[in-house]
């Protein structure tokens, strides 16, 4: 009864603490880890590869966000600020100091996180909306006043504050960053690291004492929760994380400019959380698979249709953005839990089928 | 289990998707050598105000080509696609042309998108024809497969300021007393600060003010969807610029405008005046500004939709015969320009076919791509910017600007009016070369 998790049957703690606990779990992982590793990249063209580097991208970078909105409570409109600081920090250590990459992530995960902790300092002061007005502030404050203004003019002149690096040194060791497929499997690599960092984080006092500010930061208090302390290392790990993301983006790019991170990205990483599920670590993967292939499927439909049919072309793609205006309605109204809640339903009521309840 | 029918459509949905991308792509039907081009366009985002008519143009010009025989008989098939101005999105929507479509060049649009695929571009080795035309991206050394259809932003920057202090600041009795008394005349910057395509030419048309003699004023950050920009005009107002160099789109360059006149700054006869990038002004500028953009100069890419050029006939016949419901008065000059971009790209592609080159075949694919670059730098395309009211279209393998000479066109009596061209390679023969790139 390897494959039904019901009934109590773990005689160790390690056991019951286990992330993958029953035989079934494990061969499913390594299926999947299969497919993530030898399937994709063998049978899947360059197109969905670089759509899966977009998830990707997505997820990093929602991941900070659902720190800080699903496990401490702290909503930020102003993610995509981290990440470009870190893409800037990690991009002109390289262009002008020519540090190895690596080194370069880790400047720009710093700059990420030193960011968001800068900007998260109000929180100790106020919450709720304020906190939005504040990350909102990041937002503007670091895109169009200090990157633009200060670091993107460092790139040269003429290049409106476009920094780019070469390929060639994007590279881990003897390993080159270069191609789609090369930026598929570092992609995989960090979203592992990160989830599983982050997984781990949230099961340690630490990660207690967030969900424990984000469902009363008073009661917390009164249990001798820290609450500046852990409110500003969310902020510095939300930013952190950002700041891998954004160097995670310059791999795939090899270019980074302030316009990579405007103001409708933070919100859209607002909209995966939405509707992969807030306070839920599988809901940033269903979440960003859903928005990014969403649109993709739309392309596929809408590309033949408009060769056919012109005007579709020019009329009707305003749906798009109505579409998603709508998506996130919709499961606010249905399924404010989200695609992972849905996901852990449907297992189940397959697993419990037919005696469910 | 309540409203579990969300979990059935996700299901669908992600089988659909699986399906498709199996599915070989949805040519097969098509004879074979069908020459295939794929457009990224904004027709929705923050470019949208001149992305739209481009897109028409764009699809319009390549209905023309094919009626009249494609690429020596070869139909052209364009995958148009518009990005909304999100970078992300304009990066799939690349990959998805490159390896699902397989398409043989890319138009592009803005610098969003440009900036961004550059480096994927030379790796793939791709001719990416785009509408954003920064300096840099005329550097062969830099980006040897990106090309722009009209003059980059640096040099109309300078051409404009250029024309603005012969024929206005030397020239114009409103100067005569400060002229006489030994002011400098002042240069303000107005323009979104975080987009590329706003802040690409500022360095060029500085140093250019610097070579004239100007003073400077502090720049202001104007968003490219701004509806009101009072503040921005009311931090230049105590010291009143004499020219001003409007970096955005025509939105937000038209509300500009409206509150220097609202301010008493600007308006016929007044001593501000304007100049704006060949994004910043079409028709609709005089519908949105009225008299505040009255003797607004401006570098055009292209000629304006309703003038007078060799190419007008025909591209009235398509603009009518595609799009009807679009009245030719609501048509803008960003329509020819798309016209300018797919005739380019046809001539080269007619060209390379000539020479034999244009092979079809899947497995040559890749050199067939990497190979018409050439033939956009073999010899002049001249006769072809000429059809649309522009003085050359010259590149060679060391440099991708198409021209030194700018056409300049000013807004006089509610009409946009041609003012000539300001040649900058000939006025400045020795710094010529070394304006390559920024």
């Amino acid at each position: 009864m390897d494959r039904l998790p019901c009934g109590t049957k773990f005689a160790t703690y390690r056991a019951d603490h286990a992330w993958w606990q029953t035989r079934f779990t494990w061969i499913k992982m390594l299926f999947l880890a299969v497919v993530l590793f030898f399937i994709i990249p063998q049978f899947v063209g360059g197109y969905l590869i670089s759509v899966c580097n977009m998830i990707g991208y997505t997820i990093l970078a929602a991941m900070g966000v659902q720190l800080l909105i699903g496990y401490t409570g702290q909503i930020t409109l102003g993610h995509a600020a981290t990440i470009g600081m870190g893409a800037f920090a990690c991009a002109l250590s390289m262009y002008l100091f020519g540090v190895p990459y690596l080194v370069g992530l880790v400047i720009g995960a710093f700059a990420g996180g030193l960011l968001s902790l800068l900007f998260g300092l109000p929180c100790i002061k106020v919450k709720g909306f304020y906190i939005i007005m504040t990350t909102m502030a990041m937002q503007f404050i670091t895109i169009d006043i200090i990157l633009t203004q200060f670091l993107g003019p460092l790139a040269g002149k003429g290049r409106g504050g476009v920094i780019s690096v070469e390929p060639e040194m994007f590279s881990i060791g003897p390993w080159v960053i270069y191609s789609t497929l090369d930026c598929y499997y570092w992609m995989l690599i960090l979203v592992i690291i990160m989830f599983v960092f982050m997984a781990n984080l949230l099961r340690t006092r630490v990660g207690r004492a967030w969900i424990a500010i984000r469902d009363n930061d008073i009661a917390a208090e009164a249990l001798g929760v820290n609450i500046v302390r852990y409110k500003l290392l969310a902020f510095f790990i939300a930013g952190a994380m950002g700041g891998i993301a954004g160097s995670f983006w310059l791999t795939t790019q090899s270019i980074v400019s302030p316009e990579h991170f405007p103001f409708y990205w933070s919100l859209w990483l607002v909209g995966v959380l939405l509707i992969g599920g807030v306070g839920s670590l599988y809901g940033i993967i269903y979440g960003a698979i859903f928005m990014t292939g969403v649109l993709e499927l739309i392309k596929l439909a809408i590309i033949p249709l408009s060769l056919m049919f012109p005007a579709i072309a020019g009329k009707f793609l305003h749906f798009k953005d109505f579409f998603f205006g709508l998506a996130i309605i919709i499961f606010l109204i249905f399924e404010p839990n989200g695609l992972a809640y849905r996901w852990w339903r449907a297992k189940r009521y397959i697993w419990l089928w037919p005696f469910s309840y | 289990m309540k409203r579990i029918w969300l979990f059935p459509i996700v299901v669908v949905l992600s089988i659909v998707a699986l399906i498709a991308s199996a599915c070989p792509a949805p040519a097969p039907v098509a004879p074979v050598e069908v020459v295939k081009i794929g457009a990224l366009q904004d027709m929705t985002g923050a470019t949208s105000d001149v992305g739209v008519d481009e897109a028409r143009g764009v699809a319009e010009a390549v209905a023309y080509f094919n009626d009249i025989g494609g690429i020596n008989g070869k139909p052209i098939k364009l995958f148009q696609y518009d990005y909304g101005y999100r970078v992300p999105e304009a990066v799939t929507t690349y990959t998805r042309f490159r390896d699902y479509d397989k398409v043989i060049a890319v138009l592009g649009w803005g610098t969003g998108d440009t900036e961004a695929l550059k480096p994927t571009i030379t790796k793939d080795k791709i001719v990416y024809l785009s509408s954003s035309f920064s300096g840099h991206l005329c550097d062969p050394a830099e980006s040897p497969y990106n090309f722009v259809y009209s003059s980059d932003y640096s040099t109309k920057a300078r051409a404009t300021i250029q024309y603005w202090y012969d024929n206005y600041w030397l020239k114009d009795p409103r100067y005569k007393e400060e002229r006489e008394a030994g002011v400098k005349p002042r240069f303000a910057f107005f323009g979104h600060f975080g987009v590329p395509y706003a802040t690409a030419p500022v360095e060029a048309i500085k140093e250019q003010a610097k070579m004239l003699g100007f003073d400077f004023l502090a720049d202001q950050d104007v968003s490219l969807w701004a509806l009101d920009t009072k503040s921005q005009v009311l931090a230049v107002k105590e010291n009143p610029p004499h020219f001003v160099w409007h970096g955005n789109t025509t939105m937000s360059v038209s509300t500009t405008l409206k509150d220097f006149y609202a301010l008493g700054l600007s308006g016929r006869g007044k001593k501000t005046m304007h100049g704006s990038n060949c994004w910043g002004h079409d028709e609709n500028t005089i519908k949105l500004a009225g008299p505040a953009a009255e003797e607004t100069l401006s570098a055009n890419k292209v000629a304006l939709f309703m003038w007078d050029y060799p190419m007008r006939a025909t591209v009235h016949e398509y603009a009518q015969k595609i799009n009807p419901g679009v009245p030719l008065e609501d048509r803008l000059v960003h329509a020819v320009g798309g016209w300018l971009k797919v005739h380019l790209m046809v001539e080269a592609l007619t060209r390379m076919d000539n020479a034999g080159e244009l092979d079809l075949r899947p497995e040559a694919l890749d050199t067939t791509r990497a190979r018409l670059k050439h033939y956009f730098e073999v010899a002049p395309l001249d006769d072809i910017a000429k059809l649309y009211g522009l003085a050359e279209f010259t590149v060679t393998p060391t440099d991708h600007r198409p021209s030194g000479k700018i056409a300049i066109c000013q807004i006089e009596g509610g009409k946009f009016v041609d003012r000539g061209f300001v040649d900058m390679k000939a006025l400045y023969p020795d710094l010529w070369a070394g304006w390559l790139g920024w």
